[in-house]
């Protein structure tokens, strides 16, 4: 994309004026591009105040039952992947189990699990594989999708005591300390608010200590790491 | 501070916290957004789409897209609430295209009388006398500020500025185009 170019569409997509494929194309260019990304809500909060200039309508409770009603039925952004993931490591675990898989059958598999990570949009584009400190088999595994979301998928129970909870973390920045992005009571798979965040990148550590139910006190993690790993770029 | 950046000047209704709470699944955090702005979005897609039933519909998907979205929105990068609008100009802008203004009977036409046809300098002045955009949009030659006007709030293709203007299509293009570089210059 030219400069000009890259102006002129910023323009149009801020003001509506790309029909809709054109829109889509460049919300897949912002995805890739955070400056573009940048631009673009930065022209949104420009004109915002436009917005206010239209007339206030009463918004009654049956459209809000109505909305109440489809969010009981959206999936949020990577559920069904994350079913398909486990599924398909519990046919790593048979397949490791079984010891007669051999390289065909793995590469098979790995492909297939390559396929299932990446078939449903939007594609993870860092993952993090959670490991314990003795080396013993990984608990877990941080998916970071390219649109920003994230989530947590265990790959083994793990024992919770009593009035304790699982509590996510990752390190941004050596600057920012550790950052609480979840708190889990059992290991069961959960999105992580890394919204708020500057945007994950490579080699970003990802870790899940034991800490109080209600989580840690002093927003910085007290409790042992269970399982900590570092990001790497997804295929 | 990301926090005070994100609430709206006079409401100080925490936008960012909202979306964090919706973001881990918490309903009662959007019925919050709702009560917020609902009324405000329904006016912003009626101005677009000049049906109820259709503006809601573009609400409706708004607050669908957000609980899914939530998690992806990153204060870092701009207001929560210009982000809410953002979306719904959006779904409103697509539902606009896919054609939905045509089927429009005249029942469900909000109000669409001559005299009630799209008026740009209305929409300006109703802004903030004292908002650097009013001052910054006032700076703009006129077509080229009507221009900007009938897209960003009316929902108005090039084209449709272009008949409305009275200009050819490609003139009706780079005025708004560069109207929109000149609004963000001059307020930077």
């Amino acid at each position: 994309m030219t400069p000009v170019m890259r102006h002129e569409q910023v323009a149009d997509y801020v003001l509506g004026t790309l029909e809709p494929a054109q829109a889509e194309a460049f919300e897949a260019a912002m995805a890739r591009d955070p400056s573009l990304a940048q631009e673009v809500a930065e022209g949104m909060r420009r004109l915002h105040a436009l917005d206010d200039t239209a007339e206030l309508l009463a918004a009654d409770d049956a459209l809000w039952l109505r909305i109440d009603r489809s969010i009981g039925q959206v999936e949020r952004p990577g559920e069904r992947r994350a079913s398909a993931l486990n599924a398909a490591w519990d046919s790593l675990r048979f397949w490791r189990w079984a010891g007669l898989g051999g390289l065909a059958a793995s590469a098979a598999l790995a492909a297939g699990l390559v396929a299932l990570v990446l078939a449903p949009e939007p594609a993870p584009r860092f993952v993090a594989i959670l490991v314990p400190a003795d080396g013993s088999p990984a608990g877990a595994i941080v998916e970071v999708d390219a649109d920003g979301g994230a989530r947590l998928i265990p790959l083994q129970d793990i024992p919770v005591p009593e009035g304790r909870a699982l509590e996510v973390w990752t390190l941004p920045s050596p600057q920012s300390g550790p950052v609480s992005v979840g708190l889990i009571e059992e290991a069961r798979r959960a999105d992580l608010a890394i919204g708020g965040l500057p945007a994950v990148g490579e080699d970003q550590l990802f870790e899940i200590t034991l800490e109080p139910e209600t989580g840690s006190p002093i927003g910085r993690p007290t409790g042992p790491v269970l399982f900590k790993g570092l990001t790497v770029q997804a295929l | 501070m990301q926090r005070r950046l994100d609430q709206t000047a006079g409401t100080g209704f925490d936008y960012a916290d909202a979306l964090r709470r919706c973001a881990k699944g918490e309903r009662a955090a959007l019925r919050l957004l709702y009560e917020q702005d609902a009324g405000a979005m329904l006016g912003v897609a009626a101005r677009i789409l000049r049906r109820r039933d259709l503006a809601e519909e573009a609400v409706q998907d708004t607050f669908v897209q957000v609980w899914r979205r939530a998690a992806s929105f990153d204060p870092a990068r701009g207001a929560g609430r210009a982000w809410l609008f953002t979306i719904l100009r959006h779904r409103a802008l697509n539902i606009l295209r896919d054609g939905g203004r045509e089927e429009a009977t005249d029942a469900d036409l909000l109000a669409d009388e001559p005299d009630d046809a799209p008026d740009p300098e209305a929409v300006v002045v109703a802004l903030d006398e004292a908002s650097r955009l009013r001052r910054c949009l006032e700076g703009l030659e006129p077509q080229r500020r009507q221009g900007l006007v009938l897209a960003y709030t009316f929902g108005m293709s090039h084209g449709e500025v272009a008949a409305t203007l009275r200009v050819p299509l490609g003139t009706a293009k780079s005025w708004i185009r560069r109207a929109f570089l000149q609004v963000r210059e001059c307020m930077r």
